[in-house]
């Protein structure tokens, strides 16, 4: 389990330090992600989906203030970390012949060890410190490897993140100092936490420390205003990373530690953020429909999806829960698989601007299949991956109260509209200077498209294969929610 | 090795070694390189002797038939002596190359830096108020002199009478502090002031009180907080860097230690009275550190803006002391050691980046350094991620220490205003790495490699991130935990 975390890392900084051909790097990196994603499976055909929290390690890292190197995984975090082990090869293989700096490959790994270790922690300290660490590979990326004014855009996102972060950090001390206050000892387990007694105003100020923190990574409106920037300036395979990864890492926290530290407080707000969520649903829905930059387009189109993955969340039922880890893995698949595409039309006709493109299907029709195939499965055509979460959260919603299921349901369709509009004005029409020779997919990218959709393909046929492990623990949180909601 | 051993051998080793570098100067066979490993030696020797009082709790008065009881020697001092002794050793070994590209390090240069160390060390020890100036003198006076080492550049003559007039001004109030305080004590050993605050009753002690707010307001002055810090912009860009290192990292710790003992021994008292004016002063310099360093265009001059910064976050701790006795005063060991490191580390970069010339470092001289020398580029990062308390480094570990105090204190939100001054200094530490990594620079110039303190600056810079991440898990290294239980010896030691 450790070695999922670390091992990346490791191959990083051997990377760093041992001078080699670009060729000889982008191996090693394949290799090494390849390694991480064979034991990811391991972990997932060995995951027992009747425990709920498993593979657990516990080490003493700062015995004085409690602070423990403890990770383990259960069914939600397990798709965070099979979609984090399973993107990084494939985002290699995809771009094989673009990137050129030894850098854009010490850097992505160091991202999928941050990651990986905030999925994987149940300590609250473990997890600021892998959530801080992921940070800068991507500061640095954007820096070193983004377009446009990358150098403010990166230095923005950092201080945007960073604040919340440190709201956090303030956050998950107040919460530690209280512990030790009320049984006589420091403690930053997320179990050892949950036993805390706080008046209303504390776990209101606590929890919104720590919403601030995920809030801006998701981002959950207002919190958004580093993204479109951010992701125009990105480099493909940190938009890919923020986009697929780090967003869902934010929603998943949501669940992970205020669900968990602040039951009651989590349900008293439920309905303002299910309103937020709702809003930024559609808020998002129309901005990205007036795009004309590809990349910012597909930026707000996932943020749009994240107010939904929130909302799943905060309907607080089997369904909505069941739905979000759901769309968190199918949203991460085919997001990350637009965002591929996007770079190598990029490589191709130099360009992200909708206006300037169209006919593509004519000369390309491979590409065209492709992509029109993610952006549907974005959209949630039955039959992909996305069709199965979306129903599943409108449901939880429909349970939660018939008016949010409704608006739900209705708002998820205007996805459909400007990805339809997207879709007929970039691969339809006419070609034009730039596109009249654009050619095919090549072989290393069909390698790691073809995955991409047939997993989506298989999650969107064969959803319960993938559920059973979710639901358990879903099953145990709900309940466990009923129970204390009744009290 | 007896404690009493240690006690004596580390003055006086110290002492000789800086009267013989001064005789030595003068002989024919001195050269510049003899007289910098002499000294070098002398700290490393002196460190090595110190450790081994570390790690246990003992309280030992040297020699008390001849000095009556005037120096202790006990765990707070011994911790404290050898983190200063390593931090004085440290800087001296990454200013290897910037010594060799000088002119102006004489042997008076080591002399004083020795002599400026040998008051530490009394200061340190000191367990009464007159030795405690006498010392802070001795220190303060070295350090005087050592800005000014540079006689060719106006700057540096700026900075040290700047730094004179100001300092000698600051220490007077020390001197009156000490008067009133002897007036209605009659004494001025640290144990019968104590004796004395707890056996009087409160509104006798006017005097008292009024001596120890004078003789803060020096202390406030020489750590350079917001309002009596006005010189530290001046004097630490007139200053050549490794003496702004000293000062900034080394120099602190040890006033740091004085502070500590006579505010734990004999004000803690006064604590309601001192807390609303501490938390004013931490909030005044977080304030004013921030601003200051925002709007630096020198590396330099920001680096010492933030250095007000960093002794606004050991305000917050020592506003936490009344409350949360324990974890603040060992938040200040850790805070101090993960600082030196740190600060020690940039400003020896800087200095190795800048060759010995006199020039100003800007943003822009950073530019594409990552490119001509990444081990240096990698180096300054963590370093600066460690000043920004970035996860992973020492820094963090020490912020976290900071606010966790903070907030056992009651003061949560202290610890809210840290953690905001902390977001403000992303913002000018993390140029610094902009401008390091996604600049491109003019025509690079080949650096002349010096080993001797790449290598100790890269020892430092793994030394900081060991202090982030560092457990006792891997290998029987010592990590966050020894330090940890290091600081609580040292406290143990004061008789609280």
């Amino acid at each position: 389990m450790s070695l999922l975390i670390f091992l990346p890392f490791i191959t990083a900084i051997f990377l760093f330090i041992v001078k080699m051909p670009i060729n000889a790097v982008k191996s090693i990196y394949v290799v090494s992600t390849l390694c991480v994603a064979s034991m990811a499976i391991y972990l997932y055909v060995h995951f027992d989906p009747n425990a709920s929290m498993q593979f657990i390690e516990n080490h003493s890292w700062i015995s004085q203030y409690g602070i423990n190197y403890s990770i383990g995984v259960d069914g939600v975090s397990l798709g965070i970390v099979m979609m984090n082990a399973l993107l990084m090869p494939l985002i290699a293989i995809g771009l094989y012949k673009q990137r050129d700096k030894k850098g854009y490959w010490i850097h992505l790994l160091f991202v999928q060890g941050g990651i990986m270790g905030a999925a994987l922690s149940l300590d609250l300290m473990l997890f600021y410190l892998f959530w801080e660490v992921m940070l800068l590979p991507i500061f640095f990326m954007i820096g070193l490897y983004g377009y446009g004014k990358s150098n403010f855009v990166a230095i923005k996102f950092n201080i945007y993140t960073i604040f919340g972060s440190l709201m956090m950090l303030v956050a998950i001390l107040y919460l530690a100092v209280s512990y030790k206050e009320q049984f006589g000892f420091y403690s930053f387990a997320l179990d050892d936490l949950k036993n805390l007694k706080l008046t209303t105003i504390e776990s209101l100020l606590v929890f919104s420390g720590f919403m601030m923190a995920f809030a801006i990574k998701i981002p959950i409106f207002p919190f958004h205003t580093w993204l479109s920037d951010t992701y125009r300036s990105a480099p493909t395979g940190i938009v890919i990373v923020m986009s697929s990864l780090m967003a869902k890492l934010g929603a998943y926290a949501i669940w992970r530690f205020l669900f968990t530290l602040f039951d009651k407080t989590s349900h008293q707000l439920a309905p303002y953020f299910i309103g937020i969520g709702l809003f930024g649903l559609i808020f998002f829905g129309i901005s990205a429909m007036n795009q004309t930059h590809l990349k910012r387009m597909f930026a707000l189109s996932s943020a749009s999806h994240l107010s939904l993955i929130v909302v799943g969340f905060f309907v607080y039922d089997i369904y909505g829960l069941v739905g979000s880890s759901y769309l968190i893995i199918s949203h991460a698949l085919s997001s990350a698989a637009l965002f591929l595409m996007l770079a190598m039309m990029y490589e191709r006709v130099q360009t992200y601007t909708i206006d300037t493109l169209g006919g593509i299907a004519k000369v390309a029709p491979v590409f065209a299949l492709f992509f029109a195939f993610f952006a549907l499965s974005i959209v949630g055509v039955p039959l992909t991956s996305g069709f199965v979460a979306e129903v599943l959260i409108i449901l939880g919603a429909f349970e939660y109260n018939i008016y949010i299921g409704f608006l739900a349901a209705t708002t998820v369709l205007i996805a459909m509209l400007f990805m339809f509009k997207m879709i007929s004005a970039v691969l339809y029409g006419d070609t034009n200077e730039r596109t009249k020779n654009f050619q095919d997919l090549r072989a290393h990218e069909l390698m790691a498209l073809i995955p991409l959709a047939l997993l989506i393909l298989a999650m969107g046929i064969f959803p319960n294969y993938f559920i059973k492990n979710i639901e358990p623990t879903a099953k145990t949180f709900a309940s466990n929610k009923e129970v204390s909601h009744h009290e | 090795m007896s404690n009493e051993f240690i006690a004596l051998a580390v003055p006086a080793i110290l002492l000789f070694s800086a009267i013989f570098t001064l005789l030595f100067g003068f002989s024919v066979h001195y050269t510049k390189s003899r007289g910098y490993f002499i000294t070098l030696g002398t700290l490393f020797i002196t460190f090595l002797i110190s450790a081994n009082g570390i790690g246990e709790t003992f309280t030992l008065p040297v020699l008390p038939h001849i000095f009556n009881s005037m120096v202790v020697y006990d765990a707070f001092s011994a911790t404290f002596i050898s983190l200063f002794l390593l931090g004085g050793f440290l800087t001296l070994a990454i200013a290897k190359s910037f010594v060799d590209n000088t002119c102006f390090f004489t042997h008076e240069s080591f002399v004083l830096l020795l002599f400026s160390l040998f008051g530490m060390v009394i200061l340190t020890m000191a367990n009464e108020l007159l030795t405690a100036f006498i010392a802070l003198e001795i220190a303060s006076m070295s350090v005087y002199i050592l800005v000014g080492l540079n006689r060719n550049s106006l700057r540096a003559s700026e900075a040290f009478f700047k730094y004179l007039l100001l300092g000698s001004f600051a220490a007077s109030f020390y001197l009156l502090g000490m008067v009133l305080i002897y007036a209605s004590v009659k004494s001025t050993n640290l144990a019968v002031i104590a004796h004395y605050i707890l056996s009087t009753n409160l509104k006798a002690q006017l005097l008292v009180i009024a001596g120890s707010m004078l003789i803060m307001i020096t202390i406030m002055f020489k750590i350079a907080a917001v309002p009596f810090g006005a010189w530290v912009l001046d004097v630490y860009e007139g200053a050549s860097f490794p003496i702004t290192a000293y000062m900034a990292g080394v120099f602190k710790i040890a006033i740091f230690a004085f502070i500590l003992r006579i505010f734990l021994q004999n004000f803690i008292a006064y604590e309601s009275l001192y807390d609303p004016l501490i938390i004013g002063g931490a909030m005044v310099t977080l304030i004013a550190g921030s601003l200051l360093a925002v709007t630096q265009n020198s590396v330099k001059k920001m680096l010492a803006a933030s250095s007000v910064v960093h002794s606004g976050y050991l305000l917050i701790a020592f506003a936490s002391i009344g409350e949360a006795t324990y974890s603040a005063t060992s938040a200040i060991i850790f805070y101090l050691f993960a600082y030196f490191l740190s600060a020690i580390g940039a400003f020896g970069v800087l200095s190795y980046i800048s060759k010995g010339s006199d020039k100003q470092i800007n943003y822009d001289d950073l530019n594409g350094l990552a490119k001509s020398r990444p081990i240096i580029a990698a180096s300054f990062t963590i370093f600066i991620l460690s000043l920004a308390g970035f996860p992973s480094t020492i820094g963090f570990i020490a912020k976290f220490y900071i606010f966790t105090s903070a907030i056992e204190a009651g003061y949560a939100i202290l610890a809210f205003f840290g953690a905001l001054a902390a977001c403000v200094s992303i913002y000018y530490y993390f140029k610094v790495i902009g401008h390091l990594y996604f600049k491109e620079s003019g025509p690079v110039e080949s650096l002349s490699g010096e080993k001797f303190s790449l290598i100790f600056i890269v020892i430092t810079a793994i030394v900081v991130l060991w202090g982030g991440v560092g457990t006792s898990l891997l290998y029987d290294l010592p990590g966050i935990n020894a330090l940890n239980d290091l600081s609580r010896y040292a406290i143990g030691s004061l008789s609280l």
